[in-house]
């Protein structure tokens, strides 16, 4: 029985995630590679003057053919030239394409939020059912992804950021928080209850979310913008066909057992 | 089918809470390999998936 929910619940991330992988294809990848473009160049504070401005823009323009002839070939774009910063070698798992690194990784994170999602289903004794699971993936959009975001919003490669750990932990923290936050407003009948919610959720905005000293950027902010509006959109599709699918298949398999 | 009330999953508490952590661990490691992992082979590979879902990165 045990086994069973579990492979539901993995099963309903699988789907989730291969969702995913097309509705990011669609709208996320593509500002990420032309966000790519301006990464690690100079905050554009100033125009460049005119005639160094048209020498940068003609060899950039050459660069960026070289790299897609190279990209043809190689299994490793030169997007990901700022994995220089890190000390041992990069590069995607088994040679793999950039897009089966996505896809993959997209499957491992959908089996990982199908379970996650699972889990609190149980721990919180509140099943997920086809009725109910839009809105169980609409709360865990709201606290892996909504609430953090009011902190970290989605970067794009070439956004300037505090230090990864301090971010790493404020995120996971708000998560948490979050989490408890909307059990107690959605599954908790008291008013206490639900005011303590809403103060959990509000805690870590009010603690602050790590800031970067300096937020001048390359990349230009309409791409950023625009990122945060695909990233936070695809995400809530991800999660309500995560919840319906879960639900799903907890009606369909778990009931009958 | 066609009644969807919704009762508890049967499972017994016992039975529950160890499904429920143990699902818990499993999916917290998954997304901590995807999203969070200090790897560069396995931050390269999620790449463009640690942006879309916003996890922290770089």
């Amino acid at each position: 029985m045990i086994v069973k929910t579990l492979l539901a619940a993995l099963v309903a991330g699988l789907i989730a995630g291969i969702f995913m992988t097309a509705a990011q294809e669609l709208r996320v990848v593509p500002l990420i590679l032309h966000a790519e473009e301006f990464e690690g160049k100079e905050p554009a504070t100033e125009p460049p003057a005119g005639n160094e401005g048209q020498q940068q823009h003609s060899s950039l323009g050459r660069s960026s053919i070289i790299g897609d002839m190279l990209s043809a070939f190689s299994p490793i774009t030169p997007a990901y030239a700022h994995e220089g910063e890190h000390e041992d070698e990069g590069g995607i798992m088994f040679g793999m394409s950039r897009f089966s690194g996505t896809l993959l990784a997209n499957l491992v994170a959908g089996a990982g939020f199908g379970l996650l999602l699972a889990g609190a289903s149980l721990v919180f004794n509140y099943p997920i059912t086809l009725r109910n699971g839009a809105l169980w993936g609409a709360c865990g959009w709201l606290a892996v992804h909504l609430l953090p975001a009011v902190g970290l919003p989605p970067e794009l490669p070439g956004f300037p950021a505090a230090d990864l750990h301090d971010r790493q932990i404020w995120w996971i923290a708000t998560i948490v928080l979050s989490v408890a936050g909307l059990y107690l407003i959605v599954l908790r009948g008291e008013i206490a209850a639900k005011i303590i919610g809403l103060v959990l959720i509000a805690a870590p905005h009010a603690y602050g979310a790590p800031q970067p000293s300096d937020i001048s950027s390359p990349v230009p902010a309409v791409l950023g913008a625009e990122f945060a509006v695909a990233a936070l959109a695809t995400t809530l599709a991800f999660w309500i066909v995560l919840g319906l699918v879960s639900g799903y298949l907890n009606d369909r398999f778990l009931k009958s057992a | 089918m066609a009644t969807t009330t919704v009762s508890s999953v049967p499972l017994s508490l016992n039975d529950r809470i160890t499904a429920g952590i143990l699902a818990l661990l499993i999916g917290g490691f998954l997304v901590f390999g995807a999203g969070l992992a200090n790897s560069a082979v396995l931050h390269d590979t999620a790449h463009d998936v640690r942006h879309a879902y916003g996890f922290p990165c770089h």
